[in-house]
């Protein structure tokens, strides 16, 4: 295995930093409306000096209140979804694990029907709020149910949660067919993910909880590598294996929790971007916790920004492009850096 | 910061109307000091200000568009969504996505002073957003045929255009009331709409065709069901034995024969066993536009054919 330094992961860290302001600074230059790049840029540089001016009224707006919180938004909730699947796959010590996986979502898009068929749910409001309830509960449930003896065993917590989902996401199913109520129809467009009601408001709501879990998943990372190499190795070690769990199935779900609120389910992201991770940088949690959030953050701003501009004015769900484009690249990894051990 | 008063003329069009919108407009002119604007409440109960009349008008479905161009807007319309393709002029407007997925920058940039929503299809999340954004959005919420009367006077008054508005209504009442007359003596046959193939999906309680069924003299064999569009099996089907089954079309030309197959394998049903099983196209019934009078006008003559027969 590769020698991980505190300088490697900085100098690596800064590559990948450099690289996530130069996808925000292209995507806001995208659009289904052509503003000119320099000018769009001009624009954003102006308005973080606080100056007005830089385009016209309408091209400030497209620019500051469209393109740029879309791409804060997607930014936050790749960073998050990509260290929040991590962290799942080392804890369930299971490849195919994605922040989906222990029915986070499910719980979030029951709370959402629930605000909704209680007339409470609009994108930005309500509908947020509920989704997370929804989420938080079902994380206790599954908790509840997937332990054991006080202990966290990782095939029975795997089992609780995809049973929850898979009870849960027939509720949804069965909500969605016998409704009478066509607002419930929108729920099918929010599971296919949506960043087209980002506002400052929803980042500014997720950006807590997404910087704590990744915050804390990362000061965990020397345990989690540890805990890889099995458990009674960590606790020999001196590892308080059950906490380290706890938090990080804590931090992790949370961290779903929030983003499926904010913006829907975003498949793939969470899955592909660990694993590419691991495939470039080597699996130690040290590297891949900070490499996952900023490069998970850079691809799901491009995959959004492709999925808004490909087909303008018609929006593709973004879903379609991260697994479309996501797909393929990581087959490529796989076969060109079989080598390397993935988990 | 999306309000252009200075722009538009105040009171000019709607001096030498009548002594009273004149004294409403003076009240107004003074109230809001010479911007022209004008307050409303939509079909929704939201109150709407925004600059009157409308001079770039930004339509977000096709039966807003259907209104619009029917009343002369031709000029007025800067974009509309994706699905508006009727009149044909519709076709030469900017396109603002879809009904589920607006494309804001695209309205941004065409900088509408007024944007018409409908609460049959796009949601309030949409007209939210575009409040955040500085848009004014007046929301219609057609339910059944009346309300179209309604939306289309509603419509008018938010775009200065009352008297081609009280002309169009006229006409779609005078002949809608034909058909409710002619019909209502007459022996009500039982009816079955086919919208979707698989699954089969027919209209119930609420929506227009159940609605436009009722007025041109029949009964819908589903317009018990609570959902607006049900799924039936054919086992339902056949125990409702309808008498008359139309399936609606996007494209009436299209696979009709393969449809229309389908059906001739349940011989016992009384419309396929008396040949009773025609196509409608789907825009004229499910449409809450003018052009709707065509499908209730329509479904009279496949009811009713000896009666209507021209």
């Amino acid at each position: 295995m590769k020698i991980i330094t505190p300088k490697k992961v900085f100098t690596i860290s800064i590559f990948l930093g450099l690289l996530l302001i130069l996808v925000i600074l292209v995507s806001i230059t995208l659009g289904s409306v052509n503003v000119p790049p320099f000018r769009s840029i001009r624009i954003l540089f102006q308005s973080i000096l606080g100056l007005k001016g830089g385009g016209s009224d309408t091209e400030r707006t497209i620019i500051l209140s469209l393109r740029l919180p879309r791409a804060i938004l997607a930014g936050l909730v790749g960073a998050g979804l990509s260290v929040s699947g991590a962290t799942f796959q080392a804890l369930l010590r299971n490849p195919l694990a994605d922040p989906y996986i222990l029915g986070v979502s499910s719980g979030a898009a029951v709370g959402a029907i629930i605000a909704l068929l209680l007339g409470l749910g609009t994108f930005s409001f309500g509908l947020p709020l509920a989704s997370f309830l929804g989420a938080l509960l079902t994380i206790l449930v599954v908790f509840y149910f997937g332990r054991q003896d006080r202990k966290i065993h990782p095939h029975t917590l795997l089992l609780a949660g995809v049973i929850t989902g898979s009870f849960l996401s027939a509720l949804i199913m069965f909500f969605i067919s016998v409704s009478r109520r066509e607002e419930l129809h929108t729920i099918l467009f929010w599971l296919m993910g949506d960043f087209s009601f980002s506002n400052a408001r929803a980042i500014l709501i997720i950006f807590p909880y997404i910087l704590l879990g990744v915050v804390l998943l990362y000061l965990r990372s020397r345990h989690l590598n540890l805990i890889l190499s099995g458990e009674e190795n960590a606790i020999q070690l001196g590892v308080d294996v059950e906490k380290l769990k706890l938090i990080s199935y804590l931090s992790a779900s949370l961290i779903t929790a929030a983003s499926v609120s904010a913006c829907g389910l975003i498949g793939f992201v969470g899955l592909i971007i660990p694993h590419s991770v691991r495939l470039i940088f080597g699996p130690d949690h040290r590297l891949l916790i900070p490499s996952a959030a900023l490069l998970g953050a850079s691809f799901l701003i491009a995959s959004d920004t492709l999925a808004r501009t490909l087909l303008a004015p018609v929006e593709l769900p973004v879903g379609v492009i991260t697994a479309a484009f996501g797909g393929p690249f990581f087959i490529y990894l796989l076969k060109t850096r079989k080598g390397i051990k993935t988990l | 910061m999306k309000n252009l008063p200075t722009k538009f003329p105040p009171l000019a069009p709607a001096l030498g109307t009548s002594s009273l919108t004149l004294l409403f407009f003076l009240v107004l002119s003074f109230s809001i000091s010479y911007s022209a604007e004008r307050t409303l409440i939509d079909e929704v109960k939201r109150e709407v200000t925004f600059p009157f009349p409308p001079k770039r008008i930004v339509s977000l479905a096709p039966n807003i568009t259907e209104i619009l161009f029917s009343l002369g807007l031709d000029e007025e319309i800067v974009g509309v969504s994706i699905h508006c393709t009727f009149p044909e002029k519709a076709n030469t407007k900017v396109r603002i996505g879809s009904y589920i997925r607006l494309d804001f920058e695209k309205i941004i940039s065409l900088n509408p002073d007024l944007i018409i929503a409908t609460g049959a299809g796009n949601t309030r999340d949409m007209v939210d957003r575009l409040g955040e954004l500085g848009f004014s959005t007046y929301v219609i919420y057609p339910k059944n045929f009346s309300d179209i009367l309604k939306n289309i006077a509603h419509i008018g008054q938010v775009v200065n255009r009352e008297k081609e508005a009280k002309g169009i209504i006229e006409g779609l009442r005078k002949r809608s009331e034909r058909v409710i007359e002619l019909t209502k003596d007459l022996p009500r046959p039982k009816v079955f709409i086919q919208i979707g193939e698989t699954p089969m999906v027919t209209v119930g309680k609420g929506s227009f065709a159940d609605d436009l069924i009722r007025l041109a003299g029949g009964e819908n064999i589903a317009g018990k069901e609570k959902e607006v569009y049900p799924r039936f099996g054919m086992e339902e089907i056949l125990k409702r034995s309808p008498e008359v089954i139309m399936i609606s079309s996007m494209n009436p030309k299209g696979d009709y024969q393969k449809v229309f197959q389908e059906w001739t394998r349940w011989k016992t049903l009384p419309a396929v066993k008396n040949g009773r099983v025609h196509m409608i196209d789907s825009d004229l019934i499910d449409r809450p536009s003018p052009r709707i009078i065509e499908g209730l006008e329509e479904f009279a003559r496949i009811l009713h054919p000896e009666t209507f027969k021209k």
